[in-house]
């Protein structure tokens, strides 16, 4: 049933007339599966007016020659000077213009050649490292106890992999775009994730991949990304790996580190302080409270003894008070004065204290320790007489 | 009754209470034993409701380690 099927079909299309138009068409749609990188020598550069670049890809060996151009909107993104005599790489598709005819449309294009990536790299570093756009004085710190992160890399792959097994669980919002990261073509692809995170609120923006050759990172020394990075509304922390030339947008970054294990590390690091110190606050307030609590018993505990101890004494003062006013009246106790030999002379009711108590022939009454002696006054003899 | 409650919730009081009951046995100059007893009776009750209060406290404080304690091994685990 499907050959008879495909053997109507074709008889239909062998008999069917197109327009121009249509048959354009429809051989761009089979182009379209002919999309490769191809490699040459560029020839016959010309700007067009409207930026577009129009050029030939000519081949080493045989002088084979490929009509190309390169919109300038794509032009403008890979820093690539297409000029007669470099060697470049372009990947696109081939495709025929309705009025011009045979081209191929190159997507990105690159440098040719390791020596020649490297040599266009040096050239770049050097000319934004005089910008100053390399300057330590640029680096942002990044914010304290992030929450909001915005992750740009390739979804597949260890990397994203490695950074969410390293990332704790402090409560982070991480919103990710899967975008390419590998070679010319990822230019265009991170440079619409930073516009998407541009307009999103987010703390940290984190751009991911894993290591590999200058030629497989060129993305990620392209200069418009590199300014996007050096310019981003936050900090932006790079884990680009990398063996010899650290790429541009690593060094501009505010935070570069080799692995996706670092950076998150690095969102975790205040997170992480915090915790502990929470933990050692938690522990200090307990021992000093119970310290407290010891102090107050102790404190009652001397109260006690203070006051119990306070009234002792008192009570041993308020004695030896009692026991010196007892020795002091008993010394001063007449009844022992008479004792010792002293009397008491009384004239009627009147104790006898000066000569002019008395009167001669006066009766007196001595009394002495154990009776009274009755007497008369036969002189009187003054002190001073 | 309402003054005992008061007495006993006030720990940092009753401790300025006593610290001047003391004091005033070290600065007595005059043996006045009927002032010093009430003083001591007054001590014993302070006392007595101080420590019923810290009691209180510690126990509350032994409720509150019990949690904090029980949070960390929740989040350890």
């Amino acid at each position: 049933m499907p050959f008879i099927v495909r053997n109507i079909n074709k008889t239909t299309m062998d008999e069917k007339i197109f327009t121009v138009s249509e048959y354009v068409d429809r051989l761009n749609e089979g182009l379209r599966k002919y999309s490769a990188k191809v490699i040459g020598e560029v020839s016959s550069a010309n700007l067009g007016p409207t930026g577009h670049v129009y050029f030939y890809l000519k081949d080493d060996k045989d002088q084979s020659l490929l009509k190309c151009v390169i919109f300038k909107s794509k032009y403008d993104l890979y820093g690539v000077e297409i000029k007669d005599g470099v060697k470049i790489i372009a990947f696109g598709s081939p495709n025929m213009h309705k009025q011009y005819g045979f081209s191929f449309v190159a997507e990105t294009i690159e440098y040719a050649g390791e020596g020649l990536l490297k040599k266009e790299y040096e050239k770049l570093k050097k000319k934004l490292s005089e910008q100053g756009l390399f300057e330590p004085a640029r680096k942002r710190p990044l914010p304290k106890y992030p929450q909001r992160i915005g992750i740009i890399t390739a979804l597949k792959g260890a990397v994203i992999a490695d950074f969410s097994n390293n990332l704790e669980k402090f409560g982070f919002r991480v919103k990710m775009i899967d975008c390419r990261v590998d070679g010319q073509i990822a230019v265009n692809d991170l440079l619409l994730s930073i516009k998407t995170f541009k307009k999103q609120d987010i703390e940290v923006l984190v751009i991911m991949r894993g290591g590999g050759s200058l030629e497989s990172l060129i993305a990620f020394n392209n200069e418009r990304l590199v300014l996007e990075v050096a310019n981003f509304k936050v900090p932006v922390i790079a884990a680009i790996g990398h063996h010899k030339d650290v790429p541009l947008v690593a060094m501009a970054a505010d935070v570069s580190v080799s692995t996706p294990t670092v950076a998150a590390n690095i969102l975790n690091q205040s997170w992480s302080q915090a915790a502990l110190s929470l933990e050692r606050y938690q522990r200090n307030i307990k021992d000093h409270f119970q310290n407290i609590l010891l102090n107050v018993r102790m404190a009652l505990d001397s109260a006690l003894a203070k006051t119990f101890s306070g009234f002792n004494a008192l009570l041993l003062r308020f004695k030896k008070q009692l026991e010196y006013i007892e020795k002091a009246i008993s010394a001063n106790n007449p009844e022992r004065r008479l004792a010792l030999g002293y009397s008491i002379a009384k004239c009627g009711d009147k104790i006898i204290r000066r000569t002019a108590d008395v009167r001669l022939e006066d009766d007196i009454d001595l009394r002495v320790m154990d009776g009274t002696i009755i007497s008369k006054i036969k002189k009187i003899n003054k002190k001073n007489d | 009754m309402i003054k005992e409650k008061s007495k006993e919730k006030n720990l940092n009081s009753n401790l300025k209470r006593l610290s001047e009951i003391t004091d005033w046995f070290d600065n007595q100059q005059e043996a006045d034993v009927e002032e010093g007893l009430k003083k001591v009776k007054e001590a014993v009750e302070l006392i007595k409701a101080s420590k019923a209060r810290l009691k209180n406290v510690e126990n509350e404080f032994k409720e509150i380690k019990k949690e904090i304690d029980g949070e960390d091994t929740v989040t350890n685990s």
